[in-house]
Formats: C-alpha cells, structure tokens, sequence
C-alpha cells in the first residue's frame, strides 16, 4: 500500500493513498466534482474537460479525474475561473446537442439536464444550425442517436475493456465524430445493452424501452435475474405491473452494473402473449380453461385417490422456483405424498463437490472471490457464454490487479484474450491436460478453480485433490445452468438426498426412473420441461404441470396452473457460487400464480398439515433445518448476497454422472423462457454456440 | 525542384550542401563526399552520454513548434531500459505556411538518416520510423530511396558502419490529419490506431511508440544533428543567440517579392528577415501584419515586428516562433477572412476528442463565417473573444490553444476591421434559422 | 255625499299621485337596464360567452398537417397535481406517423372525476399540444364516463388534412440541415 498523503481541497483535509487520483479523494470528503467521460473501473480519458479544478502552483486548469494527488496540493473546486470552465464546458456541450428532451428517453435521468441544472448555461449564445444526423438502428436492442452523443466513450470502454468485446469504435472528426460499430452500420456482440445504461445522455436508447415511459412514470424492484445462476441483482422497471426496463444502475448486488443481453433484454418472457392465464384441464383428449377449484379439487381427489391405493407419485422439480418453492415441494413429497421420487434437472455435481471439500472450510468461492484472487483455473466451461458475470469478474480482475487466468476447454473461449495459459482438451478428458499447467498454478498465493459440468463424479474428487496437491488456498466453484440449479439441491429435491444433503432412507426414483417407469400413476412437474425431448413411458399417468408456458410436457399435462415467473414472486434463490438472494415482486400477470401459493393450495385442499405458505415463513423454515442456511437475515432484506455455509461433513452422496446434463445455453438462449423472449430470439447473434467466440 | 535563390544574409549550415537550381535529392556518394556520415562515424566512438552532452551544448530547440530542448529531451530516455527504445521523426508537416520539412527531405535525405543514426546512438535504439504525411507522396519515395541507398552501404542495418550495432530505419505513411502532428497522436496513428492524442504524463520519452521509451523529433531537429556533432555544440550554439542556439529554416510566405524557405540563425531581425531575405511586401504596399510562426501562433502588427526572431523574444511579445513558418500580410489583406479561414481548418482538423476544441472550433467557424459575409452583429466579435478564451488551456491537447490563440489576438488586435466589416446599417437578425432549435 | 265625498278623496288622490311618482322612480332603474345591452346568457337556450382564457375542457392540438401536436413526453402527467392524466407512448414509424416527433402518444386519458382545472398541464407543454377549450358540459351520471380518451379530446382536423400519415414507402423525415 502506497503512504497515505495529505491534501486540501476546498479547504478541507483530506488523507488518501498516493496515486489516488483527485476525483476520487473529492469523494471521500464529500465534495462532487461534475464529469462525464470519468467512469470508476475503467480508463481515463480526461475527453469531457468538466471536471477541471484549480490546484495552486499551477498555471492551468486541471483535469482531476487524471490528476493523482501529491502531498502538500491545494485544490479548488469551486473558484470562479473553475465555475467559469465548467460554465463554458457546458454551453460548448449544448451547442449540437439536441435540445428534444421531452421526446428523449433519458429525460430526467440524464446526466446532461443535472449538470445543466446545477451549473448553469442554461441560456445558449448559440443561433447557427445544429450539426444534425439522423438516428439509426444498429440492433434490434441498441439504437443511436449521433446528435445527442457528448463523445464520452463509456461505450467504448465498458465494451472493449469491460467485456472484451470491443464492438464500439469513433469514425469520423471534430464536430462528426461519432461512435460507430466495428460492424460498420450494425453491431455484433453480446447485445447487453451496458452502452445504453452508461451513456450519459440519450445517446444510446433500447430497444424494449424506447419512447415507452418516463423513469419517474416507473416502480423499481430490485430482484435476481432468472436466467442463469450468477445471481446478478437486475432492477425492474415496472409500469402498470409491466416490466419495461431492467438495469442495475444503483450497482447494488454483486454484479456491480454488469448484465449480459438476458439481464437486460431477456424480460420480456413475462409478457408473451403465451404466457398461461388460467388452469387447464383435459377434457375429452383437449386441454381447456377451468378455475382454480375446480382444478385444484380435480388434482387434490386424484393425489388423495392416488395415496389410498397406495400408487406411485413423481415429483419434478424445478431448476428456477425459489428456495421457498424447492424446498416446500420435497416436503409435500416427502411428507404429504410419502415418496421419495423427487428430482430435478440436474446441471453440475455439487454434492460430490461439497462431499469431497469435507473437512475443509472456506473451500467455495464466492463471486466477489473471482474479482480479488490472485489466479482463476475455468476447466471445460465457456465462461463468457455460459456465465457471463463470472467471466466479467475474472476479466476485471485482470485489468485491476494483473490477475492470471488459465483455461482448460475443448475450444476456444474469450477469455483465451487474456489468459496467461489456455490448453485445448476435449470434454471428459480436461484433468489430463491439468498436469501441465501444475508447476504455472503453484507460483499463486491463491486460486479459483471453476469447473463446468464435463467434470462430474470421480472426475470431482480428482480435480480436488489436485488442488490439494498445489499447497495453495484454492477455492472451487462448481458451475450449474439455472438460476436456482444450486438451490434445488441444497433443498433436497433429490430422490437420495433431503435438504441440506443429509440421506435418506430409502432413495426414491430419479427423473430418468420415473419417465421410464411403467407404473408411474401420477407425475407432477413443477417448472420443468423434462418431455421436451422424451415420451413418458405410461402413457395412462396423470400429469400434473406447474408452467408458465404451454411446454412440450405441459402439452402432455391432465391439469396444468399457470405458474408466475421469478420476476412476479418474492422468495430467495441460491446463485452458483453458494450465495442466497432475495427475489422481489415486480410486474403482475393476471391468473398466473406463484408455485409456492398452488402448493400451499393444494395441500389445503388435500387436508395435509405442511405449514405456512409464505416465502418468509418458509424461509425461516428453511434457515432453522437446512444445514448451511442460517445466513443474516439482514444481509439479504436489503439486497446483499448471502453465501451459505458448506456442509462440513461427509454427504452420503451416491454420484450419478449420467443424470447430469448441461443446458448447453449460450448468451443468447435461456431453456423454456428463451424461446418465449422476443429480444433474446430478434438478435442476429442469436442462439450462438459454444466454444465460437 | 522549388528552393529559391539563396540570399547572402542567409547562413547556410543545414542547406550548405544545396545548389539553385537543383533537380534531384543529393545522392549518396554526393553526400558521403561532402563530409556525409561523418558526424554518425563520430558519434559511433562517443559514448551515449557524450553524444547528448554536445547536442544539450549546442542549445538545439525542437524545430517542430513549442522550442523543447533537444538535448534534455534525450537525456529522459532510459537507456538501461530493457524494453526496446525507439526513433521516430515527425514528418507530418500540417502547420499552414510550413514547408521546411519537405525541402529538408527533397533536397538532403540522407542528412535526415543520418540525423535518426545519431539520435538512435545516443539511446541505444535499434529502430526509427519516419512518420510522412500521405499528402507527401513525392518525399515519400524519395526517403525510401536513400533508405534503401543508405542500407546498401552499410550505413543502416544489422551491423552499422562494422560497428556491431544494428539500426533499422523506414517510412511511415501518415493519413492526412493535422492532430497526427501532435506527438502522442502521431505515435497512435504510428501504431495503427485513431490519430487521437494521448494522456500526458507520460511522456513519449518514457512510454511513447508501443508503450516503449521513444523520442519524437521534428525533421529539422534531427537534420541539425550530425553538424552538431561534426563541429561541436558549441559551434552551433555561437551561431544564434543564448538559449536559442543555431540556425533555422524559415518558411517565407504571403505578400512578399521573394517567398520561400530560407535558413538564417536565431535571433535575426524579424523586419530584416522580412524586407531584406523576402525582398519586403508585394506591388509596394506597405506591411499590415505577420504572423510569425505557422497559423497557431498570435499575429504581430507591423509596429510589434521590430524584434529578434527567436523563441525568447517572440514569447515576450506575446506570440511565438513556433514552426517557423512566417506569414506576412499587406495592407490589403482582410483579417476576418483570415481568421474565418483558419477556424474552418481548425475546425476540419479538431479530432473531435475533448468537448472546447471539438465544439468550440466548430462554433466559432459559424460565427466568423458570419462576421465574414458582413450579417454579424458587435455582440458576435466580443463573443469570438470569449469563447476562444473559454477553450483557451482547457483543451486535451495543443489544437485547442492553436486555434484558440490566433481567434484572441485577431479580434484583440484588430478589432476595427471586424466592426468596420459589420453591415452599419443593418438591424440585428439574428442568423437564417432554417431549423428550429427545438427539434421534436 | 257628492262634494263631501271629494274633499274626502282628495288626499287620496295625493296618495295615488305620489305613489306614481314613488313607482316612476323606482323603475327608472329598471327601464335604463332594459335600455342597457343584455348580459345574461339564455344558457341552456343559447350558447354560453366565455372569456378567452377559460379553463374548460382540454384540448390536443393538431399542427397545420393535421399531425397531433403531443410527443408524449409525460410531462403533463408530471405536473398534474391531481395525476389525473394517464398517458401511454408509442414510436412513430415510416409507414405510420401519427405526430410531428418521433412519438406519439398512444393513450392519452384525463379523468375528469379528479381534474381540478389548474392549467398546469397547459404550461408543462413544451409542444403547446394540450390546451383549455371552453367545453364544461361534464355531468354525468356515471363517473365512469368522465374518463375522456384521446378521440374524445384532440381537436378537429385542419381543412384539407388526413390526420395520420400512411406511408408505403419510407420517407426521411427531419433531415434538414443535414
């Protein structure tokens, strides 16, 4: 750590690291200065000129975003000659700049109008003719308004430096000069939108949002993307109970403002015209509307007739519900129904993970762990296409702190851009390959180790143990699919395992089981789609189906509720490195219904005694049984990431590789909810490919 | 081949070897005949720091525009650095009224070369560039000739003049932008990227081409070299006056009998250099104004040209000698067409990085534009004022000030030729609004 | 009687005599009225007079094209005290343009049940679209009736206008100065 100084700015002191630059120690007092083209994290331009301060001893005026402090400086912010440059900073601003702000989407929220505001030059000398281009389209998510643009680049670094992308570029000079795709008239990349939420001013619009409301016409809730398990935090902006908008500027979560095209863009599954409003029910061979008693009453007296016979149940699980949601359902099963044929999609071996990590503590690694670690080792997994919040992580840390990356996988990958070693090894065979990398991993004092789902089962605990063998701190991520992969199994939607992987008694049926069983009398899958590709074996079970779409396995339902989407319930979910978040409500769908409330329901009507059915009841439920789960209450009411305690012990864990499948989603699909999404499928990237970048 | 007939006032140390009228570049055995590569012979038995010694004695300014020292230059460079260090040489020669560099390349290219051998030398460089304006197609070939001369003899290489030490040199095209004269940009261009310039500190010196120690010189600086280090800084420093030490080339241009470059030691008298070298103002009218260093540099009114041509003196008198290239205006000449001229090159050239140039040059083109056609109103001059004095050092790089210094001193210095240019008569209106400043 | 009768009618006659007067004074007023131009309006047998700036019923301007004049820009919602005014936006397209700028509104409802007639809506207009008519025909037995849409309230169209332009080809619009 560099020795601290001390400096004054506006007559107040202030005691910073040297290096620290002037902007930032202005901060830590208290006092703004006024800039554009500054952007915490990534390069300086010293472009926008508005953040010009006076230092004593020197002639000129000085940028503070790329002037580091020195002991001794004096600084003013506020002088006149200071007031006067930034007055006149802001008159030169306003000369091309559009003065359309009652049609502009940024009105109200735009950096441009608060400066104006707040430093004058609100009268312009300017009576010649605006340099004027016309708006154009360069993706169905990225619309550019030239004429608005102030040349900041945040566009251009947070998709060059931030994403390794590098999409964006500046053609033209002087007056033109304007920010163009490295496309020429289209842009090709990740299609995340972070230009649009970085941009200043109304430069850069959306294509979901555009001309649709006014940010003080909106509600914000604050909740988890549902798309992938990173967890990242994405507010909603919700009017009349419709989603319109989803960013992160207020940087809460653990994804800072980091959100790829499904975080932004990929909301609008919500509102298809498909989404299920009612309960249905098959009537002479058709499914067809009902209400919600009759339905429920048809599924209670089937459960019950069922039961009585003593007949066989299985129980799908989903790889989205909440924590809530899993782990109410394995209680009706488990207890309410008395079967242990439960499962889920399974996408990556957490319990051998956890069962080979016995012993150890601090062995998981969180997310904020990617950004701080000295080294990361990503083993058979596309990082920038499967977890892109993960991969931002490790590329942020490398641009701050010169961490190493190394990658193990059976094509190339974005991160091979900066990584210090990259091995090509085909999937299954990535541990192999590890050895030569041993002696390059050893030199760290610490390192991440993330694997994907080509490492399963013994394959595990192999990877394991070479950690162990490095005789450094290494921490492991093991990468699952879904937006609660991790929380499924931590609530023991497993035939073999009970929440917080304790054992069972007696195993029940896995999800291939029971597709496959003859005898299975009665099927009921919670937000899953396990008949996308596969037939039930008997074909007389009745199927009961919680959606929000009519899937290939809804389509072969006897009763289907339609279900509300993550976006829609409260609850917690569990991201893929361990960490519990909380979901918070935000649009509406008439009919629909969270899973939580259908089971709780359906229990009454059915006369079991299962509990409360509300997310917080449950989830104290959940904090007082399930090991790992005690987290701070508090850390998640407002917003905060909880990781979870690992389970430190031996887990009864009978691994079963074959039942783990990867989704094999890329940027741009989600599983069910990607194809109801019209952004995510109107993107010329879209579906994209693994291992291509 | 366009050098003018010599004047006797003329010192000729840089153009000794140049003939009137001469039809080709002086070719390699002309040039080794006449003492040529004599100076990198020597300097290859000096050791670094003896090399930049004599430069930093012969008190040798950057020929470029803004008078850095050379010697002192050279001596940031760290030459126990284990990067690479580099060699580059600002041929991008955009100034208006500049032409020196090209006659330097037209008629002596081998003295440029030799110029790079030495400053590569004082180092410990093993590659230099010479960054050419594309508009320069002609130098352009004829640098490349004499490099491949050079190389044939020996002179560039992997093993120079036997000495063991290697020096690769070659030309590099520019793409046609003032901003890329400025040394960070030029380096940004050089690697291949958007002639923008860059962040200072740090300084070429310690990061420059290729995030490696590099010095950027202008192509008189480096062709001023080898003489330095045949005859001694010291020679070289008598022959201007202290702190400004040498000769220069001065590019004569504008109403005169006899424009043209011409090379005369520091420190001359303007008005001598005006009346006697450049044969004084045209069809005998008499001297309005000069502008005495390239188009960035504040003008001089006929009573303010009674000083010494150097860097000190000019600065005293509020303008500077920058380029060197001196523009001279009789009393027929219309200032405001001059200044409208400029801002529409400043405004052309403004790369568009920073918000006062960027803005600030396209505005006051509109206006002085305006002022031009005679529809601009008295509020209009005070404003050309005040809004090149609200770019004026607050820009990201030189442009700015370039343009904002010449727009200050015009309408200070002139400003009864901006009113007198006002329709008297005319009511205000404001300018034709053909789009409405609310655009909905 | 006769004569005695008279002398006894005789104050009587006084008293006739000066209650005509009483009565003639008394309406001098009322005949100089009846000379005076009428100021009452026969309301609801004629249209009512109203002064220039009465704050009525609003009105969504068109421009001289026929286009609406609003741009959706919400900032009449902003400004309304009573939030009365619910506003949806929509893109113009090349094929379809409905205002002058580069929205529309595509909902546009006041709620005459809570509008108190404040006038703020009027100067939050940056577009001068919504105005006060001189409209206050409101009752209503049903409060549902006093939300007014959009058809209810734009202003007629201009002579020799369509309104929405319909376009089968795209056409570059705002390009001046280019």
């Amino acid at each position: 750590m560099a020795d601290p100084i001390t400096l004054t700015i506006d007559g107040k002191q202030v005691n910073v690291p040297a290096g620290t630059l002037v902007i930032e120690a202005a901060k830590q007092v208290g006092i703004e200065i006024p800039a554009f083209c500054y952007y915490e994290g990534f390069s300086l331009q010293a472009a926008c000129r508005m953040c010009l301060v006076e230092v004593e001893k020197m002639p000129k005026l000085q940028p503070s975003c790329t002037l580091p402090a020195a002991e001794g400086m004096v600084i003013h912010t506020e002088s006149p000659k200071v007031v006067d440059a930034r007055k006149g900073m802001l008159e030169f601003l306003l000369t091309n700049h559009p003065l359309d702000c009652p049609v502009c989407d940024k009105g109200g929220e735009c950096e441009l109008q608060d400066m104006t505001f707040r430093y004058g030059a609100g009268e312009s000398r300017f009576v010649e003719i605006k340099h004027h281009v016309d708006e154009k389209q360069w993706s169905p998510a990225v619309y550019y308004d030239a004429a608005r643009c102030i040349l900041c680049y945040r566009c251009i670094r947070v998709c060059d430096e931030g994403l390794g992308v590098g999409a964006l570029g500046l053609t033209y000079r002087g007056v033109g000069a304007e920010i163009t795709p490295s496309h020429g008239d289209h842009l090709e990349c990740d299609e995340c939108g972070w230009c649009i939420d970085v941009c200043p001013v109304g430069a850069l619009t959306s294509g979901t949002y555009r001309y649709k409301s006014r940010p003080w016409e909106m509600n914000y809730a604050g909740t988890i993307c549902t798309h992938c398990g990173d967890g990242c935090k994405t507010t909603l902006s919700v009017r009349n109970g419709e989603v319109i908008r989803a960013n992160n500027r207020d940087r809460s979560g653990i994804n800072d403002e980091f959100l790829c095209v499904k975080g932004r863009f990929g909301f609008d599954f919500v509102h298809s015209p498909e989404r299920l409003q009612s309960p249905l029910m098959r009537r002479n061979g058709k499914l067809e509307p009902v209400s919600w008693s009759e339905a429920i009453g048809l599924v209670s007296d089937k459960f019950l007739e069922v039961a009585a016979r003593g007949g066989s149940f299985g129980v799908i699980g989903s790889t989205r519900a909440t924590n809530e949601e899993s782990y109410f359902l394995q209680k009706f099963a488990r207890q309410g129904l008395e079967t242990n044929n439960i499962d889920h999609h399974r996408s990556g071996d957490v319990a051998t993970l956890l069962d080979a990590l016995s012993g150890k503590t601090k062995a998981l690694a969180t997310v904020n762990d990617l950004y701080t670690a000295k080294a990361a080792l990503v083993v058979g997994a596309d990082l920038a296409q499967q977890h892109p919040l993960l991969a931002y992580q490790l590329r942020a840390n490398w641009r701050h702190h010169q961490s190493s990356t190394y990658v193990v996988s059976e094509g190339p990958v974005r991160e091979d851009q900066y990584a210090a070693k990259s091995v090509r090894a085909a999937a299954g065979a990535e541990l192999a390959a590890l050895e030569g990398l041993r002696e390059d991993l050893k030199k760290h004092g610490d390192l991440v180790i993330l694997f994907g789902a080509s490492v399963k089962g013994d394959a595990v605990r192999s990877l394991v143990a070479f950690g162990d063998s490095l005789g450094i701190p290494v921490t492991y991520v093991c990468l699952v699919d879904y937006s609660n992969s991790r929380g499924a199994m931590d609530m023991g939607v497993l035939p073999d395992l009970a929440p917080g992987y304790k054992a069972v008694d007696k195993p029940g049926m896995n999800i291939d089981e029971m597709l496959t069983s003859p005898t299975l009398d009665v099927l009921w899958v919670v937000g899953a789609n396990p008949l996308e590709h596969t037939q039930l074996k008997n074909e007389k079970a009745f199927v009961v189906v919680q959606e929000l779409f009519l899937t290939e396995t809804a389509q072969r339902a006897d009763v289907v509720f339609p279900a509300a989407s993550a976006y829609e319930k409260s609850g917690t979910v569990t991201n893929v490195c361990g960490e519990v978040q909380r979901l918070k409500a935000g649009p509406k769908v008439m009919g629909a219904k969270p899973d939580l409330e259908i089971m709780g329901l359906l229990a009454k009507q059915m006369g079991l005694n299962l509990g409360i059915w509300t997310p917080d009841k449950v989830f104290e439920e959940i904090r007082r049984s399930v090991r790992g789960y005690n987290v701070a209450l508090p850390v998640i009411a407002t917003g905060g990431a909880a990781p979870t305690m690992p389970v430190n012990g031996r887990i009864p864990v009978s691994p079963r590789p074959d039942l783990i499948r990867p989704s094999g989603d890329t940027l741009f699909t989600s599983g069910t909810l990607g194809r109801y999404s019209r952004m995510l499928n109107k993107v010329m990237e879209a579906p994209g490919q693994l291992y291509k970048p | 081949m366009l050098l003018n007939e010599p004047h006797p006032l003329e010192s000729r140390v840089l153009t000794r070897r140049y003939v009137y009228p001469q039809k080709d570049a002086i070719g390699i055995d002309q040039y080794v005949s006449q003492q040529g590569y004599d100076g990198i012979r020597k300097a290859l038995e000096m050791t670094p720091e003896a090399i930049i010694d004599e430069v930093k004695k012969s008190s040798l300014r950057g020929r470029g525009g803004a008078g850095f020292p050379t010697g002192m230059k050279w001596s940031f460079v760290d030459r126990k650095s284990p990067k690479p260090k580099y060699i580059v040489v600002n041929a991008d020669e955009g100034e208006p009224g500049t032409c020196k560099d090209r006659v330097i390349m037209e008629h002596e290219p081998h003295r440029l070369i030799e110029g790079c051998l030495i400053a590569g030398r004082s180092i410990n460089s093993n590659r230099g560039w010479i960054y050419i304006r594309g508009e320069y197609r002609k130098y352009i070939d004829i640098m490349d000739r004499a490099i491949a001369d050079a190389y044939a003899r020996g002179f560039l290489g992997d093993n120079v003049l036997g000495s063991g030490w290697t020096f690769h040199l070659s030309t590099h095209t520019g793409a046609g932008s003032y901003e890329c004269g400025e040394e960070s940009a030029l380096l940004e261009s050089l690697e291949g990227k958007r002639g923008n310039p860059r962040l200072k500190p740090p300084f070429p010196a310690t990061s420059g081409a290729f995030q490696c120690p590099t010095i950027v010189n202008n192509v008189e600086t480096y062709s001023a070299v080898p003489d330095i280090i045949l005859n001694g800084g010291d020679w070289y420093a008598g022959l201007g006056t202290p702190r400004n030490g040498g000769t220069r080339l001065v590019c004569l241009s504008g109403h005169l009998n006899r424009p043209g470059v011409y090379e005369v030691p520091l420190g001359m008298n303007m008005l001598t250099i005006i009346n006697e070298i450049g044969g004084g103002v045209w069809k005998g009218r008499k001297l309005k104004a000069v502008i005495p260093g390239g188009s960035s540099s504040p003008i001089l009114r006929a009573e303010e040209c009674d000083i010494p041509a150097d860097y000190d003196s000019l600065a005293k008198a509020g303008s500077m000698l920058g380029s060197g290239a001196t523009v001279v205006l009789d009393e027929t000449a219309d200032i405001v067409k001059v200044l409208s001229r400029l801002m529409a090159f400043y405004a052309h050239e403004s790369c568009g990085w920073c918000i006062p140039c960027r803005e600030g040059t396209a505005w006051l083109k509109k206006i002085l534009a305006r002022l031009d056609e005679g529809v601009g109103t008295k509020n209009d001059i005070d404003m050309v004022d005040q809004l090149a004095t609200s770019m004026f050092g607050r820009t990201f790089c030189a442009l700015g000030d370039a343009a904002a210094m010449p727009a200050m001193s015009y309408v200070r210095k002139f400003r009864d030729e901006f009113e007198a240019k006002l329709n008297s008569t005319q009511v205000f209106v404001p300018a034709p609004q053909t789009q409405p400043l609310v655009v909905l | 009687m006769g004569i005695e009768n008279l002398w006894e009618s005789m104050p009587k006659i006084n008293e006739i005599l000066s209650g005509a007067a009483a009565i003639a004074k008394g309406m001098t007023v009322t005949i100089k009225e009846m000379m005076n131009p009428v100021i009452t309006d026969d309301y609801p047998d004629a249209p009512p007079v109203f002064q220039e700036r009465y704050r009525g019923l609003h009105v969504l301007q068109r421009d001289e094209n026929g286009l609406e004049k609003c741009v959706a820009c919400f900032l009449c919602s902003a400004a309304c005290p009573v939030q009365c005014i619910y506003i949806e936006a929509a893109d113009n397209t090349d094929q379809l343009r409905i205002s002058g700028g580069e929205r529309y509104a595509s909902v546009y409802n006041i709620d005459y049940s809570r509008c108190i007639f404040c006038g703020y809506c009027v100067e939050a207009c940056p577009t001068d679209a919504i105005t006060h008519g001189h409209g206050f025909e409101l009752a209503s037995f049903n409060t549902s009736t006093l939300i007014y849409r959009k058809e209810k309230l734009l202003a007629p169209l201009p002579e020799g206008t369509t309104g929405a332009l319909k376009l089968d080809h795209p056409v570059a619009v705002g390009d001046a100065g280019h």
